[in-house]
């Protein structure tokens, strides 16, 4: 029993900074539908609003309040405002690629606001932490246990009495239960919501100072893996109940500590502990997924919004293209059908008029890149090819089914191991190990998707961050597998007399994978396995009503995925000559979700163009002056503020336009309005885009 | 199968309980090949519940499902669909998105199985000429050859309802059951609900079980009629002689009626 308390007592700061954490979640959740990811970084940005004021000299106090109080606050209203008030029915891709955006570039612009990161070992707010004030048996309390113990005994306490005995914690309530119902009563819901995000806030900013003196220095990354404890402690909590998230977040700190303290240190120690979150999320999820925020009135829903539908799918978004209001069919069957209008037009991959554009750039970038461009550039280029590969995997989970996974660039980094191993090893050629990468990923991916069959949005999401988290700790230190920090080298491959060694060849070799990566997700998309995804994504009951084997569909469409990832990851893990496991990091996988979101999720187009964005982007932060590195973190929090108006992504938003554009002027040209389809109502379908003026 | 002493559908002791609540209780209900049967009930009466557990999105605590012949309560919805099973949502369930065409050729196509990726490679996934036909004569039945093309989120509730209507009748399933087919619909609307659900008999000689509230369509489909109250089956046999019975009046009609 007092070994037990020696390991468990020191834990207890910790859970309750994991506590805090989780009941902000958990707040924000119910009153706002977001669930928002970008917490982590608001509790570094408060923490580094700490630590540089005491390095200005404030005295703690003061400093913990401006932090607390008032910059936690405050960045919580303006993420609100700006943000996350107009995606709360949007669809969960929507509502988590900005909080993950968010996640990445809010405390880089916090870091180019603070000028520096603070050289001071964060502080404790109260100024004898390390004193011992009382003994819990044998095990000692000092100030900072004390004192961290205490902040979150109040602030609980004064929720409670929020809740319990306060008009607007009734209301808060009340609209947790159905924001439009509590409107009808005459409560400004807007209003009751943003004071959800005050109070989520605070709590997230204090996590981040009370969090902070417990790490040597200040890191946002401390702060991403908090955020992951509390997301787990949310789970426990169901997504919905504050006191569950409370113990949660309590029992999860403690029980790190335990864990660490009985287990014998080693690798499946060290691992365990962080992998903890993995294991309460994939028990805790299933239960978790029965509470969704059913609203009572949904009945009654008026048509979705455009953000909605225009998310809604890979195949749904060239119905925004036509511009008579027919819609898109899935392949080119439809003029077959002949007779009363139902002539449309052809499937999203063909062409648009844009297309011929994008191939004529292809084929100069092609041509370029073989004769003129410099060595780097084209090292660059090959990069942002073996990317597109692994983008290509989320084209076809999200786009085309919308399930989230936030375990891509894991698929990626085993396949790359497993390509490098294998040659190293066993002497196999490295075609043949990407190839056996992206089997072992495939795998992985069959059985990552077995045990999430039935989660779907926010939870699988979870999931999948969770499993990456896993594969950080357990399988990327293993020597067979990631090799830890020393990574797995991979040679060129050759295939008989032809070598690929060369810039060139390589580069040719790419651009052969991808264009089977590309034609094997054109096939998917555009077949009758299309057509089942699309259905699935419509309505996973009806799907399954109609004779379709969901779960089936749903783990072969993982593991293909998987595999994509897992070739892309190998790919560029040849061209590279080694693979490290932090290439391919669980904050990665966000990373690249966001990037190809923003691009365009719904085309191979949207996938290679955001693999060499992607790629670009690296060159530049490390090349540009460091002034400049944080331009880029910039410039992603703002696309992903973007992204809210536009989930289209970038690409087809373009496209969309260029090609009614283009309409408009045939339209002119021949007079008289042109012809409609025979049957095709005018003005039915999504609505056009805003015109310029109104939009970002 | 065609005498009719064998039966389609056998559902017997269909027992299920939500925590302490009693949701279906010793239910049986059975349907020949062609008959049609009406479900009705109040509101809470277990109806939608009693479909859920034939069809297989929930397990009965207890009874069995036996379809043509063959005793089908582990199979998963989506292999007693392929049986010949086709349903509709109280709720309605579309494919949000999708056109009006896909919606019944994605139904056609499941119907048949497999994914075939050797097909989709010529024929891009288009639809055999056989599948084709068989859109197309749903399409004239429901006389949505108009909208074919149109995405189903455009559709008002009425042409969505026949949509979800033709996507439950392909693959030419023995078994069609109706959720309140005409819920939100006008009176014009479920004139020709009606009327397509008769043709549809007429022509493919399909089973029906309709759950409704609207006995004008009730009546002018079904042959036969179980009443359902509190999870029990109340009363069953011909329309008018079980509308007519004093308890029937009581449960369902309420005492003014």
């Amino acid at each position: 029993m007092t070994q037990f308390l020696n390991y468990a007592v020191p834990g207890v700061p910790f859970g309750c900074v994991f506590a805090l954490m989780a009941v902000g979640l958990v707040l924000t959740y119910k009153a706002s539908g977001v669930f928002n990811l970008a917490f982590g970084a608001q509790a570094f940005v408060s923490a580094l609003t700490y630590v540089s004021l005491i390095q200005d000299a404030w005295p703690r106090w003061a400093a913990a309040v401006i932090a607390i109080l008032v910059i936690g606050p405050f960045v919580g209203v303006l993420l609100d405002r700006l943000l996350f008030r107009r995606i709360r029915t949007a669809s969960p891709l929507v509502k988590l690629v900005p909080s993950l955006g968010l996640l990445v570039a809010l405390p880089q612009v916090a870091l180019i606001i603070a000028g520096s990161t603070p050289s001071l070992p964060p502080p404790a707010i109260v100024a004898n932490a390390q004193t011992v004030y009382l003994h819990l048996g044998s095990v000692p309390l000092s100030g900072l246990e004390l004192s961290i113990s205490a902040a979150t005994v109040i602030v609980v306490a004064a929720l409670v009495v929020l809740f319990r005995f306060t008009p607007v914690g009734l209301e808060m309530r009340a609209v947790v239960e159905s924001p439009r119902m509590t409107e009808l009563a005459g409560v400004n819901a807007g209003r009751v919501s943003a004071f959800a995000w005050i109070l989520s806030s605070v709590m997230a900013a204090l996590a981040g100072v009370l969090l902070a003196p417990l790490y040597s220095q200040l890191d946002p990354q401390n702060f991403t893996v908090l955020l992951v404890w509390g997301v787990a402690g949310a789970v426990i909590g169901r997504f919905s109940s504050l006191p569950l998230a409370l113990v949660g977040g309590l029992a999860l700190g403690i029980g790190q500590q335990v864990i660490a303290g009985y287990l014998p240190a080693g690798v499946i120690a060290n691992g365990l502990r962080p992998s903890l979150p993995f294991v309460v999320l994939l028990v805790f999820l299933p239960f978790a997924r029965q509470r969704q925020l059913d609203d009572p009135l949904s009945a009654c829903d008026p048509p979705s919004s455009a953000i909605e539908r225009s998310t809604s799918g890979f195949h749904a978004a060239s119905t925004s293209t036509t511009s008579d209001g027919t819609g898109h069919t899935i392949g080119l069957w439809h003029q077959r059908l002949e007779g009363g209008g139902a002539v449309t037009g052809p499937g999203l991959l063909t062409r648009r008029p844009t297309a011929t554009f994008a191939w004529a750039v292809a084929a100069l970038a092609v041509v370029s890149a073989l004769t003129w461009v410099p060595p780097d550039w084209l090292l660059t280029m090959n990069q942002g090819i073996a990317f597109a590969i692994i983008f290509l995997s989320l084209t076809l989970l999200t786009g085309m089914t919308g399930q989230i996974s936030l375990c891509q660039a894991t698929f990626a980094g085993l396949g790359g191991f497993m390509a490098g191993q294998l040659a190293n090893h066993v002497g196999l050629p490295v075609v043949l190990g990407m190839v056996a990468g992206g089997l072992l990923a495939a795998l992985l991916g069959v059985l990552v998707a077995i045990p999430t069959l039935r989660l779907a949005g926010l939870p699988l999401a979870l999931a999948t961050l969770a499993f990456a988290l896993l594969a950080d700790n357990i399988l990327f230190p293993n020597s067979l597998i990631g090799n830890g920090a020393g990574g797995v080298t991979l040679p060129r491959p050759s295939a008989g007399p032809i070598s690929f060694a060369a810039a060139k060849p390589f580069f040719v070799l790419s651009l052969v994978i991808l264009g089977a990566a590309a034609a094997v997700v054109k096939l998917v998309g555009d077949g009758t396995m299309g057509r089942y995804l699309a259905a699935i994504r419509g309505s996973e009951m009806a799907a399954n009503s109609v004779g379709i084997d969901v779960y089936r569909l749903r783990i072969l469409v993982f593991a293909l995925s998987a595999a994509l990832a897992g070739v892309g990851g190998a790919l560029f893990g040849s061209l590279e000559g080694s693979l490290s496991p932090d290439d391919f990091g669980y904050q990665i996988s966000a990373v690249l979700l966001v990037v190809v979101a923003i691009v365009g999720l719904r085309s191979i187009a949207g996938a290679v163009v955001a693999g060499l964005v992607y790629t670009t982007l690296q060159v530049a932060v490390t090349t540009l002056p460091s002034r400049f590195a944080g331009l880029v973190a910039v410039l992603f929090g703002l696309a992903t503020l973007s992204y809210t108006r536009h989930p289209e992504g970038f690409l087809d938003y373009v496209g969309a336009r260029t090609q009614d554009a283009i309409a408009r002027r045939r339209a002119a040209r021949s007079g008289a309005g042109g012809s409609r389809a025979p049957g095709a109502t005018p003005g039915i379908g999504r609505p056009r885009p805003a015109p310029v003026g109104e939009g970002a | 199968m065609s005498g009719s002493d064998e039966r389609l559908l056998v559902a017997s002791g269909i027992t299920k309980q939500f925590g302490g609540i009693v949701a279906l209780d010793q239910v049986d209900l059975d349907v020949a090949p062609g008959e049609a049967v009406g479900i009705v009930g109040p509101n809470g009466a277990g109806k939608t519940t009693l479909f859920n557990c034939i069809f297989g999105l929930e397990q009965p605590d207890e009874g069995t499902v036996v379809f043509s012949g063959r005793r089908i309560n582990r199979l998963p919805v989506w292999k007693r669909s392929r049986m010949g099973i086709g349903r509709t949502f109280q709720r309605m369930e579309l494919f949000e998105g999708m056109t009006v065409a896909d919606h019944l050729l994605v139904a056609e196509q499941a119907a048949s199985g497999t994914v075939r990726i050797w097909r989709d490679l010529v024929h891009r996934g288009g639809p055999t000429p056989d599948e084709l036909a068989h859109v197309r004569s749903v399409l004239e039945l429901l006389g949505l050859e108009d909208m074919a093309g149109r995405p189903i989120d455009t559709l008002d509730l009425g042409h969505a309802r026949l949509v979800e209507l033709g996507r439950a009748m392909m693959g030419r399933p023995r078994l069609l059951m109706l959720d309140e087919p005409s819920s939100g619909l006008d009176v014009d609307d479920t004139a020709r609900l009606a009327r397509i659900l008769q043709e549809n008999r007429r022509s493919s000689g399909v089973a029906v079980i309709l759950v409704e509230h609207d006995l004008t369509l009730v009546e002018s489909t079904v042959d036969r009629l179980v009443v359902l109250n509190f999870g029990k089956v109340l009363a069953t046999g011909g329309v008018d002689e079980v509308l007519s019975e004093p308890e029937v009046r009581r449960a369902y009609l309420g005492s003014t009626a």
